[in-house]
């Protein structure tokens, strides 16, 4: 058994002096152990016995292996006790298995008998079997579906070595909510950098959307200045040419990139020469230094890297917050110990710049938490319960299926229990039964649940993905296969345990004297039952009442009033690169001339240009300052902020409230104005007329004018709330970054090429981003929550298709439990309506509870969802009552059906019934 | 007293317990494995010394308690007189059955 693992020589079983300071044997197993050994002077010897090996064990093999062997052998040893202990214990008195064994048999021997009974028992009632398997396997495909997503998307959406030694720094309390990863100065970084122990290469990385020229179309890629020890932070090697090096942080060095792997098999077909040649980024040339590893995408499926290069001023900004930073804790240190020691830096920079830094905090957090995804975990988490729930609902509708079975068949256990069978010893059979009945489901479920991965990875929109860190893990794994066998454990004991409660407290004697002729059965069975149903109601309406949350809150971000006409716009966004526009002038013109073009054509009825568009990724704010106005310390008053050509509102349908739109004459020589949206005038001068009235963007800046009010517009739909913006012409402020809006006639996407045609022609290198209609813009950005709704819709359906089938076999198992009694009713003159009602009313009764039950589970959960997804959900009491109704109704058929068969019999068959 | 009978395993166990000194389970194993060339169960051999001792043909003490055994004592054994005997009466009785198969016992 563990020839390989002896240790010492054999004749003279010298041992070396073991090392006992690292610990000893897992204290698991040797407590385990020690349980099977207790009352016998034997313990202490046979524990030293194993200790004493296992230092050898470890000396030779390692830790690990040493700790296997020491599991593998406290079960054989602490199994071997047990089994001579029960039977030494036994022998002469009952044996404690049925039928009685032969000694040298086994346990083995014994468990096989067992199963292949249950098999027996099992195939005598294929259809109930049947019932069972596809219940438990469609209930736990769920679930490892739903556990593969929370793996993939939340416990682990990063792979990598040492990942636990990742961590990333911000200044940003992650206590106070959310944990804003790109909050960092230049030159608070700087300071870290420079004076943290804890932290090894602390390394920060900025936003770079690169425009990609020289290829056969120009496009945008996703791309991150980083400094240069970002590869040797995560542990990466490019698989060709090397990473950057810090004399390339320095300005007029920085013109190297490292390009990803994706990026360089797409349009490089994979040169492998390309090291060394030069590519053309944002208008200026830049070598190849190095390729990235496959899938290495990070952060936020980065394609292209660039060094960080500051200048002497921008490196001792403390103002402009974006930088994320990413460091390595060094050998022996804690994630406490980097916080600790960069609070005690946040503190001295706080003396030391009160003005920027006085209410910076700071926080250090783990990798994986600091890049997760904000909504993500409470989205899937939501996934996650609903199909716990739908777990329990199936667990209740077997419980009763094999209740309703064990009714049956509880004449059979009395006469075994009545020869002789302990009560331990059914109910251990049962647990057999379960057992193999989830054995089957599980190798059902498998399947099932990597279908329902796969739909689920095809449901996300490419758009999303590069924001969910942890997609491409989605995916059939070991990690799903163990938590498929869990949530099988699971399962099989709850539903094992309730028909074994009953058979352990039946009464012999009781049972036998009723005989099968027996009216009905205990009144404590159809306790347990009809709990069990009405369980079952109850959850499915909780389950619906959540789904539906989620199906309303999808379809309001997606056709919900949004403040403008969403219909027949075409959007695309340009971003146009700092080097050769910096020129206010020459972004104006490029503007310009796209624009021209595009109105030229005939099918376009309005053409503009705003800096965000709204419901997009990004969004711009300025602070806003109004004269005379004195703020409470520390407040900042906050608009969004949008640059756009004279007609945008006009193109967006925005509708114009009081005073003038924004016109050609608003020059960049004439007076600075402005349009405000509805909310800005209603918080800032309420009551008053906000015409004529000024402002400033900054405490120092120049007064602008607000020449007129328009309607609000909802920008971020997750924030629920209009959003107070203020535009300014595009003559006035030229910003790098906008997009394209288009009012066509017909199909806006009709209109795509000749957008595309427009940028190209006032410049051959410019990529078009985004290009979509703004039904489409919507429907990507809202697609987390569509994925989320279809799934919760997915999960609740089940649920409502498991607990009708529950409820009809429960009904139909009663009415054919009462054939009899019915039938002596109808002889004694009950009419058809009233044995229907008698039945029925049963059922009414049980969906009546639940749906009680139900709602207020439904109301609770309405609350938890609204808290959890930021006000995405609105609960609705019709919505809820609409549900039930139905709920109700279909439940309602559910117990008629069987009653409305049992009443059609004649009195004479029924009388007869069995 | 008569000598009680001692299965196979029990008779090779006593032989190892006889052929080492300061007999306790580990290299009790590791002898048996190295000599019988096969592989011993740890809990067999638990089984088979308790058997031992409670039949009577094995004496054990316990050693004192050690740090590289997590402070637990060792226990080990010594044979009987009684196991003495019980060992003479089962090798008498193999050796009365090998009596004259010595040619095809012993050629290798």
């Amino acid at each position: 058994m563990s020839a390989r693992l002896a240790p010492g020589g054999p004749a003279s079983p010298k041992l070396d002096a073991p090392r006992p300071s690292e610990g000893g044997p897992p204290p698991l197993a040797e407590r385990l152990l020690a349980l099977t050994l207790s009352a016998e002077g034997w313990r202490d010897s046979i524990l030293g016995d194993l200790r004493e090996e296992f230092c050898v064990i470890r000396q030779q093999h390692g830790e690990v292996p040493a700790r296997r062997w020491y599991w593998r052998h406290a079960l054989a040893i602490g199994s071997r006790r047990l089994t001579s202990r029960f039977g030494a214990g036994r022998r002469g008195n009952r044996s404690w298995v049925m039928p009685p064994d032969p000694q040298s048999a086994g346990w083995r021997a014994g468990f096989a008998r067992d199963v292949q009974h249950a098999f027996r028992t099992l195939m005598r009632r294929p259809g109930t079997s049947a019932v069972v398997i596809v219940t438990l396997a469609l209930a736990l495909a769920t679930n490892s579906t739903s556990f593969a997503i929370l793996d993939a998307l939340v416990l682990r959406p990063f792979r990598f070595p040492d990942l636990d030694r990742l961590v990333m720094v911000a200044s940003s309390d992650p206590r106070e909510g959310l944990f804003d990863r790109e909050s960092v100065t230049a030159g608070d970084f700087r300071d870290w950098r420079r004076e943290a122990r804890t932290i090894t290469h602390l390394s920060a990385a900025e936003w770079w959307d690169a425009n990609l020229a020289g290829v056969e179309q120009p496009e945008q890629v996703a791309g991150f200045h980083v400094t240069a020890d970002f590869f040797t932070v995560l542990g990466v090697r490019p698989i060709l040419g090397r990473t950057f090096i810090s004399e390339e942080e320095v300005q007029g060095n920085h013109r190297c990139a490292i390009l990803g792997h994706a990026l360089w098999t797409r349009l490089y077909a994979a040169d492998p020469a390309i090291v060394g040649k030069t590519v053309r980024l944002d208008g200026a040339p830049y070598e190849v230094v190095g390729v990235a590893p496959p899938g290495f995408a990070i952060p936020f499926g980065a394609q292209v890297w660039a060094p960080l290069a500051y200048s002497p001023q921008e490196w001792a900004d403390r103002r402009n917050r974006y930088l994320m930073t990413y460091g390595r804790l060094a050998e022996g240190r804690t994630i406490d110990d980097a916080r600790a020691e960069l609070g005690g830096i946040a503190d001295r920079l706080r003396r030391e710049y009160p003005e920027t830094n006085r209410d910076i905090p700071n926080g250090v957090v783990t990798f994986t938490a600091g890049m997760a995804d904000v909504a993500t975990p409470a989205f899937v988490s939501t996934i996650l319960a609903a199909s716990g729930l739908l777990l329990l609902i199936a667990c209740a509708n077997i419980a009763n299926l094999l209740l309703a079975r064990g009714s049956e068949r509880s004449q059979e256990f009395a006469m075994r229990l009545a020869l002789g069978a302990s009560r331990t010893r059914l109910a251990w059979m049962q647990l057999i039964e379960a057992g193999l009945l989830t054995t089957i489901a599980i190798s059902l479920a498998v399947p099932l649940a990597w279908l329902g991965l796969a739909l689920s990875r095809a449901s996300i929109p490419v758009a999303v993905l590069r924001f969910v860190p942890g997609w491409q893990y989605m995916d059939i794994s070991p990690a799903m296969f163990w938590s498929t066998a869990a949530f099988g454990a699971f399962a099989t004991i709850v539903f094992a345990v309730v028909p074994a409660l009953q058979t352990v407290r039946a009464d012999v004697a009781d049972t036998l004297r009723q005989g099968s002729r027996a009216t009905t059965a205990p009144r404590q069975r159809h306790w347990l039952r009809n709990t069990l149903a009405a369980a079952q109601v109850a959850i499915t309406l909780a389950l619906l009442f959540g789904s539906g949350l989620m199906l309303t809150a999808a379809d309001r971000a997606v056709n919900g009033s949004l403040g403008f006409d969403k219909d027949n716009l075409l959007v695309a966004r340009v971003i146009l690169p700092e080097g050769p526009y910096a020129e206010p002038e020459r972004r104006r013109q490029f503007i310009n001339g796209v624009l021209d073009k595009l109105r030229a054509i005939p099918a376009v009825s309005s053409a503009s240009m705003v800096s965000h568009l709204p419901y997009g990724q990004s969004n711009a704010s300025r602070e806003f300052w109004i004269d005379g106005v004195t703020l409470q310390p520390g407040e900042v008053r906050r608009v969004d902020y949008r640059r756009v050509t004279p007609n945008y509102l006009e193109t967006m349908r925005i509708p114009l409230l009081a005073g003038r739109a924004l016109n050609d004459g608003d020059g960049r020589d004439t007076q600075a104005v402005a349009v405000i949206s509805r909310s800005v005038a209603d918080r800032h001068w309420k009551g008053d007329d906000p015409i004529g009235r000024q402002f400033r963007l900054t405490k120092e800046g120049p007064p602008i004018t607000v020449v007129g009010v328009a309607g609000d517009v909802l920008h971020d739909w997750f924030q629920q709330q209009r959003a107070p913006t203020v535009y300014r012409p595009l003559a006035q402020d030229a910003p790098y970054a906008h997009g394209f809006v288009v009012r066509t006639v017909g199909d806006p996407m009709s209109m795509a090429g000749d957008l595309r045609r427009a940028v190209s022609a006032s410049d051959p290198d410019q990529p078009v981003v985004g290009l979509n209609s703004m039904d489409g813009f919507i429907a990507e950005r809202a697609a987390g929550l569509s994925f989320m709704a279809k799934a919760l819709s997915v999960v609740a359906f089940i649920a409502l298709v498991l607990a009708v089938m529950g409820l009809y076999s429960l009904m139909a198992f009663m009415v054919s439990r009462r054939t009899q009694e019915l039938g002596v009713r109808m002889a004694l003159g009950a009419t058809r309506w009233q044995v229907i009602g008698l039945t029925t009313g049963h059922g009414l009764r049980i969906t009546t509870v639940g749906l009680i039950i139900g709602a207020g589970a439904a109301v609770g959960l309405g609350r938890l969802m609204e808290s959890m997804l930021f006000g995405v959900v609105a609960s609705s009491v019709w919505q809820l009552a609409a549900l039930a109704t139905f709920v109700a109704a279909v439940s309602l058929l559910a117990s008629y059906l069987p009653a409305r068969k049992t009443a059609r019999l004649d009195p004479t068959i029924a009388l007869r019934a069995e | 007293m008569k000598n009680p009978y001692l299965g196979e395993f029990e008779y090779a166990v006593l032989l190892a317990i006889l052929q080492l000194e300061d007999a306790y389970a580990v290299p009790v194993r590791v002898f048996l494995e190295d000599r019988t060339g096969r592989p011993v169960a740890r809990g067999a051999l638990y089984t088979a010394l308790e058997r031992l001792e409670t039949k009577g043909c094995l004496r054990s003490r316990m050693g004192d308690p050690t740090d590289d055994r997590g402070g637990k004592p060792r226990r080990y054994f010594s044979v009987t007189s009684l196991g003495l005997r019980a060992l003479k009466a089962t090798h008498g009785a193999f050796a009365n059955l090998t009596r004259g198969l010595e040619t095809i016992l012993e050629q290798q």
